[in-house]
């Protein structure tokens, strides 16, 4: 609770402070078009991983019972942001199992942006360890 | 011993020339990237560290004039309108596509990663926008008045006192000034709750900084700020930058790319890049 609080808070202050600094920035920029109070764990398989300024993609294949894949576009920072915490151009493939938690978008598009995730092999670069826990 | 006693007066000759690195010169080894301490990114576009954290260590406050704080506080009660309609995902209106963050945002505040080449006659520092600062450690003033105009960088000369770089920099104008702070918001930060910071200083402002290296993997850079115009004594404030752990290279933003959230009937979407050419989804 205590990390959702905090990942909240710094993605308000990043929200104003490039409002701020930059009005010129928000359309690229700001998060608030996703819904900061609500966190969604989406399974599925990485279509692709859109490694682009100014943000990166995950495109996810969420399976539904009964009904085809729904594909989500999940929201990522900049391609330096990501670089300087350890993510790569490669660091997700296309049939990637991952389980990833985002703040959905508000409009009711399948799109998000993204928190966390979680690979075969354990946690994504930067998510917490289990040990840490989100309550998810 | 003839031969060591030769190296030391021949570096520092190659150096005045320019033919050598800056250690052979005397100058530090500040190689490598830098990004600053406080405003180091997570893979969520947030901040690596918490609020309090961040607030602390972005020291913040300005002494302003009465009256340039009347202005402050009109800017933020605007923005937390604008805020308030983003947060509805709606679009606040009024913006336009540009990237620039400009001095001395790029040193106090950014969330870019930068590079600092010093050499005998210039130090740049090259940010990841792709902005440069041009210091000239040659020995020279400032542009005379009548070839001098303001820009988001600003006009810099500098010296070496030991391993310190110190910059003297003048002719700022911010690329964010607005119609509301009718000169320049250098800075903004804040939470939830509106609390922001922000600092709006006149063309005529004199900015003087101290770089140095604190350790292997830390710069400092203690600025003072005068500007009679807006501040009612000088302000003074520091910025420690560490070094990237991940990367080794340049990695550049660039905020002018494809539009990512397009705005639609009011508000906004997401607009995913394309798939790459030759991919196989």
């Amino acid at each position: 609770m205590k990390e959702q609080m905090t990942r909240l808070l710094n993605c308000a202050v990043i929200a104003i402070a490039v409002m701020l600094t930059a009005s010129s920035l928000l359309a690229h920029h700001s998060f608030a078009m996703f819904d900061q109070s609500k966190s969604v764990e989406l399974r599925g398989t990485v279509k692709s991983f859109r490694w682009s300024n100014p943000h990166v993609f995950i495109q996810l294949l969420v399976r539904n019972e009964g009904s085809d894949d729904e594909e989500w576009s999940i929201e990522m920072t900049s391609p330096e942001h990501l670089a300087r915490v350890g993510w790569k151009p490669g660091t997700l493939k296309p049939g990637d199992k991952v389980t990833l938690i985002i703040h959905p978008m508000r409009a009711g598009v399948k799109g998000g942006q993204y928190l966390s995730g979680t690979g075969t092999d354990g946690p994504l670069i930067g998510s917490p360890q289990p040990s840490q826990g989100e309550g998810k | 011993m003839i031969l060591r006693g030769l190296a030391t007066p021949t570096a520092i000759l190659l150096g005045c020339l320019g033919t050598v690195g800056p250690m052979q010169a005397g100058l530090p080894d500040w190689s490598g990237q830098w990004e600053n301490v406080g405003a180091t990114p997570d893979a969520t576009g947030g901040f690596n560290q918490s609020l309090d954290q961040v607030l602390r260590t972005l020291q913040w406050g300005p002494p302003n004039k009465p009256e340039v704080q009347e202005r402050v506080d009109r800017i933020v009660a605007m923005e937390r309108k604008r805020l308030e309609a983003v947060a509805r995902g709606e679009d606040p209106g009024g913006a336009v596509r540009a990237c620039t963050f400009g001095y001395p945002a790029l040193m106090l505040d950014s969330p870019l990663m930068f590079e600092v080449l010093p050499t005998p006659k210039e130090t740049t520092l090259i940010f990841s926008s792709r902005e440069i600062r041009h210091v000239y450690t040659d020995g020279r003033q400032h542009t005379p008045k009548d070839e001098l105009w303001a820009t988001p960088w600003g006009d810099s000369i500098g010296h070496w006192e030991g391993q310190t770089l110190v910059i003297d920099t003048i002719a700022v104008k911010s690329p964010f000034a607005s119609s509301e702070s009718g000169g320049v918001a250098v800075l903004a930060f804040g939470d939830v709750e509106g609390e922001q910071t922000i600092a709006i200083l006149s063309s005529q402002a004199h900015f003087i900084e101290r770089i140095r290296m604190l350790d292997k993997n830390h710069l400092e850079d203690r600025m003072t700020v005068i500007d009679a115009t807006s501040l009612t004594a000088p302000w003074r404030i520091s910025r420690t930058y560490e070094r990237v752990a991940h990367v080794h290279r340049m990695v550049y933003e660039d905020c002018e790319g494809e539009e990512r959230n397009p705005i639609v009937d009011g508000h906004f979407t997401l607009a995913p890049p394309p798939s790459p050419a030759g991919s196989r989804e």
